[in-house]
């Protein structure tokens, strides 16, 4: 089952600590808030009115909305002011997509290293957004869809550290590993992996079914290879949008480096319709709003 | 909504006659549009010419009505209807189906210019729309059918319908021509168009929040609980979809195995929530021979438990007998990687198929759930108490707890605990229970 001999030898006492705090945590269960919003989709007229009372309860989900609408990355002209400017906005199926990910967050652990995961899928996903925006929404895939994808990505992982105590050594491992699949590296030493937790908590959470199956295969460099064809279109975009925001944020910035682009990037840009050219044309834009000129 | 209204006919020539139209797009409503089909049918057979139709479904539509209500919904209708029809060419003819479908009629256009068509109808769609500030580019999926010379004509329209459920199958945003449709059943049985909308159904209760468990309890013949069965509940649109309707189209087309994974990870966190309240209940979940022959199934279980954290002791999984009767390598592999993992396993429906009873003393399971056939007719049938009897001592003698299904009577409950069944489950003692009522139900009993 679970082989964890070496890591226990190989894990600095920090590792050991987090371990430990995220090994204690609850887990997180399906969000009531994201019930009630599931309840209102299913009416004829949503009831904005009530849903925004029932959010606002919840100070932090509500202030972390308001943020995150107002956040440059989904450049309104207007600021929402209240929840319910909030919620007519972003429509109900982006603010429940939204909610999910601030409760997320929200119910697992504080710890530099989580903060440091959680920090670079919100970077990924607001590139990702962006790069939608550059290269058009094609296959139903909106800036917000490959927003929301790009955040949930990873979700798996933060929930399988709780799991298993050695998994931060298996991650750096899949991390290293210029040949097999990530998935393949977590599964010789455990008995699930990331993508499949992330997907099935996804579903659970009422995710969109495109941005669950992403999550189940955004490892799956062998079916991108041969075009992607046992994905949805709109999933097979999804997982190349965001490892291209990925790819692009490593680049300009120099952070977080792993191994996946080796293994798919190439079929990312074909699927994407990405040729060369553009490849450097998209690097030069993201260089200026990754980094933008200092104010003179 | 369809709002028919009589209003004098357009530039059709037919003076005097009154057509009616879809009160929200102007556009031929759904009784007129199948009169014209008939009528366009009957010239363009008559004149040796050819008649082509295309049938419009706008791509998530469903998700602007869930967001944003369905008036907004209704707007984003009536422009995207008038993009369509403000650069049609003369001649063809634009019908509303309800909804968000749509069809046009092309006489005199062969399949080539059908597609062109479509092409053009895809990019007036595509420009980009906005709902209060809500930027999103719609599309269509589109299926296109051109009347060939021995159809029925309302079967041009049915199979430009099939058509583009087919091409939503593909992920929207493109048109298929009826006759090249990819065989969307997974064992290469092609869907029915009544197949086809279930399967739609179910997508849209997979990310609507449609689907729902509801527990049956099982009591030990003494009274005291033995375990829930967790049943799955489809409602979509208002409406409940029973599962004879969605189980056998989510088996067809696969989807069953995301079913099977949805009610595993709730039914395990049902276990967890009752656990953590200092109620361990057992609860059993039915698992499709989908699931059970893919390769990843207890990676799946695994992922549930770590999601979840249920104690793997209190998840039940149900197989049916056929199940065991032709197990295949990763039948096998699952199985004992499902118990090595601690859960416990259940034999479902015993007693329905070819039943042999060889099998039952290599068997992991525990348990064997006698089909309702056997519970009907007692306690009067003594050809099925004999049975009942039988299977309930050579089960004791395996080590293996019976459970009765289906009991509905006092008389039928006597009878099963003469026969020597350990456990029941029917609606003699409860109905299957929502979340909240299995709550009060349990509080009840802790109450007594």
């Amino acid at each position: 089952m679970i082989i964890e001999a070496t890591s226990r030898n190989g894990a600095g006492p920090l590792d050991q600590y987090l371990a430990d705090t995220i090994r204690q945590l609850g887990i997180p269960p399906r969000p009531a808030i994201l019930e009630r919003v599931a309840a209102e989709m299913q009416r004829d007229e949503p009831d904005f009115r009530s849903l925004a009372r029932i959010i606002s309860a919840d100070v932090s989900i509500a202030g972390s909305l308001l943020k995150l609408v107002n956040s440059p990355f989904f450049g309104y002209r207007q600021k929402a002011r209240t929840v319910q400017d909030a919620l007519s906005m972003l429509g109900l199926s982006t603010i429940s997509s939204a909610i999910a990910t601030i409760v997320l967050r929200n119910v697992l652990p504080p710890s530099p290293r989580l903060e440091r995961f959680w920090d670079a899928s919100a970077r990924v996903a607001q590139v990702s957004g962006w790069l939608v925006q550059q290269l058009g929404a094609e296959a139903g895939v909106q800036s917000e869809d490959a927003y929301t994808f790009s955040l949930f990505r990873d979700c798996g992982i933060p929930i399988m550290a709780r799991r298993f105590p050695s998994y931060f050594d298996t991650l750096a491992r899949a991390n290293a590993d210029a040949e097999k699949q990530f998935t393949e590296v977590e599964d010789f030493r455990h008995p699930t992996n990331h993508a499949l937790v992330g997907c099935l908590l996804g579903q659970s959470w009422w995710l969109p079914e495109n941005t669950c199956i992403a999550i189940r295969h955004h490892h799956d460099f062998v079916s991108l290879r041969a075009g992607g064809g046992a994905f949805s279109p709109a999933a097979r975009r999804l997982i190349c949008l965001a490892q291209l925001a990925e790819k692009l944020l490593q680049d300009e910035t120099g952070l977080s480096s792993c191994l996946e682009w080796m293994k798919m990037g190439e079929a990312c840009l074909e699927i994407l319709g990405v040729s060369p050219p553009e490849f450097e044309e998209l690097h030069r834009q993201a260089r200026s709003v990754l980094n933008p000129e200092p104010a003179p | 909504m369809t709002l028919a209204i009589g209003v004098p006919p357009m530039s059709r020539g037919s003076v005097g006659k009154y057509i009616t139209m879809d009160g929200l797009t102007g556009f031929l409503d759904r009784v007129e549009c199948i009169g014209e089909v008939e009528r366009l049918a009957g010239e363009a057979r008559a004149a040796g010419a050819s008649l082509c139709v295309i049938w419009i479904g706008i791509d998530r539509f469903r998700q602007i009505n869930s967001s944003f209500g369905h008036r907004a919904g209704d707007n984003v209708l009536a422009k995207l209807a008038h993009r369509m029809k403000s650069s049609a060419a003369e001649g063809d003819l634009y019908g509303r189906l309800g909804g968000d479908e749509f069809v046009v009629l092309l006489p005199g256009s062969d399949l080539a210019a059908a597609e062109m068509e479509a092409e053009r109808i895809q990019q007036v769609l595509k420009a980009p729309m906005e709902i209060g500030q809500v930027r999103f580019r719609p599309s269509g999926s589109m299926g296109i059918a051109q009347l060939n010379a021995v159809e029925p004509p309302l079967n041009v329209l049915e199979r430009a319908d099939r058509a583009m459920l087919a091409a939503k199958r593909l992920g929207g945003g493109q048109y298929v021509v009826s006759g090249e449709e990819l065989v969307p059943g997974r064992f290469g049985n092609p869907l029915a168009r009544e197949e086809l909308a279930v399967e739609e159904l179910i997508h849209e209760a997979l990310e609507a929040g449609g689907l729902s468990l509801h527990y049956q309890p099982i009591l030990g013949v003494g009274g005291e609980l033995d375990g829930v069965e967790a049943l799955m509940r489809c409602r979509v649109r208002d409406q409940d979809l029973t599962p004879a309707t969605f189980i056998p189209v989510a088996e067809k087309t696969g989807l069953i195995v995301r079913l099977g994974e949805w009610s595993l990870i709730t039914a395990a966190r049902m276990v967890q929530q009752l656990h953590a309240r200092g109620n361990p209940v057992k609860v059993a979940v039915n698992i499709s021979r989908a699931q059970l022959t893919a390769p990843k199934f207890c990676q799946a279980l695994h992922a549930v438990l770590a999601c979840t954290d249920a104690p793997a002791s209190l998840l039940e999984l149900e197989l049916t007998e056929s199940l065991f009767m032709d197990m295949s390598d990763n039948v096998r592999r699952n199985l004992g990687e499902a118990l090595e993992a601690g859960l416990p396993l259940a034999i479902d429906d015993f007693g329905t198929g070819y039943s042999c009873l060889a099998y039952l003393k290599d068997l992991p399971a525990k348990k064997i759930k006698l089909d309702r056939a056997f519970v009907v007719g007692l306690p009067e049938d003594r050809k099925s108490f004999a049975i009942v009897r039988t299977v309930a001592q050579l089960a004791r003698d395996l080590g293996m707890t019976v459970v009765a299904e289906g009991v509905e009577t006092v008389a039928q409950y006597e009878s099963l605990c003469e026969a020597g069944v350990m456990a029941v489950q029917g609606f003699l003692f409860s109905r299957p229970l929502a979340e909240d009522r299995l709550d009060l139900w349990l509080q009840q009993r802790g109450g007594q």
